[in-house]
């Protein structure tokens, strides 16, 4: 929750204007945000973590070479469930395969997930909310205007988060971030490891978000924590993490394959293509 | 004691409409400073930090940058009367951005960045005001 030290007023307003600032605290983005004193910095950290899109990985592979983005698209082949935990970690995924499916300029793959987007967000009780952004994908879609896609689906997991966060889901909001990061790393190793290169794979460079996952992960509550999906998930997350504080100097090639390898496994068990 | 129950119950309606309505004009400065760079081809992001807090006070975001891309940090706040500053660190402290000729205004100011590496950096700001104890804040970013 909000920490209210950093300013204080007086009297009467001070009251008002704590439960003011309360009230518009909504969690990562919206109102006063966490913060702790840091070491050799004169002033207050910033707890939140904006996880960037994969859009801004996928540009830079774009500069560096012409991958096939159409040979990197997974589907959304999801598992029927009712599940709130699979479900937000199926839709982090989905949003990222979004993000592919806009690289690769495929309309129908758009399409599809635009719908599927509507259909999770009904099972998790948030399509209200996501509703508009949906529209706003399939209508970008029809008009194969790409930038409006890519901006909406960077809409959608914002109001997704923020309003699993309102919901007080902070957790599977967290779900939400880690499943589309998931799927994100994974075509970029898949990217990576068909043309190999040191700047490609530096990409791949990422412990401060490793680190803020898995942390977000041992702060989540017990049932969640325990859920066999998340707990997956952190084991695969502490390999991942293992293999970046060892590759930094450079990652191999079987480096990124190995991320690649567990990024894809952890998919499957989430869309329910594995056993868990 | 009545009156002051009213009060407060008056207070309690109408006042936090409008402190939100400030929150919201940070990022809305913060957006008015991304809009020349727009023009020049980045990509805004949706997600954004903002807050309150004391003027004047130094804050650090961390934040993951990816060597190829260049960025674009854009400061905002929803109070008049102050002095922004902004800067990006790499990990040993060294400043690597450049303060642009563009979106800089009274309620915002922006940087630029080319990372010289991937990986993870430290945008250090304040916003230091001339007549308010605490100030809104907003801070956003793109990239191309």
């Amino acid at each position: 929750m909000p920490s209210l030290s950093l300013l204080r007023l007086p009297g009467l307003l001070s009251l008002v204007s704590l439960f003011a600032v309360s009230l518009h605290g909504q969690g990562t983005t919206e109102g006063v945000v966490e913060v702790t004193s840091a070491k050799n910095f004169p002033g207050y950290v910033v707890d939140d973590v904006v996880v960037p899109v994969p859009s801004e990985i996928f540009s830079v592979l774009d500069k560096l070479g012409e991958p096939n983005w159409r040979q990197e698209l997974r589907g959304v082949d999801t598992a029927d469930t009712t599940d709130r935990t699979r479900l937000s970690l199926i839709f982090g995924s989905v949003v990222a395969e979004g993000f592919v499916a806009v690289q690769a300029q495929d309309k129908k793959a758009v399409e599809d997930i635009g719908r599927e987007v509507i259909d999770l967000s009904k099972s998790l009780g948030i399509h209200k909310s996501v509703l508009p952004h949906a529209q706003s994908i399939l209508d970008a879609a029809d008009r194969s205007d790409w930038p409006a896609i890519r901006k909406e689906f960077d809409l959608t997991q914002k109001t997704v988060r923020d309003t699993m966060e309102k919901m007080k889901d902070n957790d599977l909001a967290q779900c939400v971030s880690v499943g589309g990061w998931l799927r994100g790393t994974a075509a970029v190793t898949s990217v990576v490891t068909k043309n190999f290169s040191a700047d490609r794979a530096e990409l791949l460079q990422q412990p401060m978000l490793v680190n803020h996952f898995v942390g977000s992960i041992e702060k989540m509550s017990g049932s969640i924590r325990k859920h066999e999906l998340v707990k997956a998930v952190a084991e695969g997350l502490k390999s991942i993490q293992a293999i970046m504080e060892k590759s930094g100097e450079g990652f191999t090639s079987e480096g990124v394959g190995s991320i690649g390898k567990t990024c894809k496994g952890l998919l499957d068990q989430i869309d329910g293509k594995t056993n868990e | 004691m009545k009156h002051l129950t009213l009060l407060l119950a008056i207070a309690l309606t109408f006042l936090p409409g409008s402190l939100h309505a400030s929150v919201d004009d940070a990022h809305s400065f913060a957006m008015e400073a991304a809009t020349p760079f727009v023009s020049e081809g980045f990509i805004v992001r949706e997600d954004y930090w903002n807050g309150e807090v004391k003027s004047g006070q130094k804050l650090m975001v961390k934040h993951q940058l990816f060597k190829g891309n260049e960025y674009a940090f854009w400061l905002g706040t929803a109070n008049e009367d102050c002095k922004l500053e902004i800067e990006v660190l790499d990990e040993k402290g060294n400043k690597i951005h450049i303060t642009p000729k563009i979106g800089i205004g009274p309620t915002f100011t922006s940087v630029r960045v080319n990372p010289p590496k991937t990986g993870t950096y430290s945008v250090v700001f304040s916003v230091t005001s001339k007549t308010e104890k605490g100030v809104f804040w907003a801070l956003a970013y793109g990239y191309r």
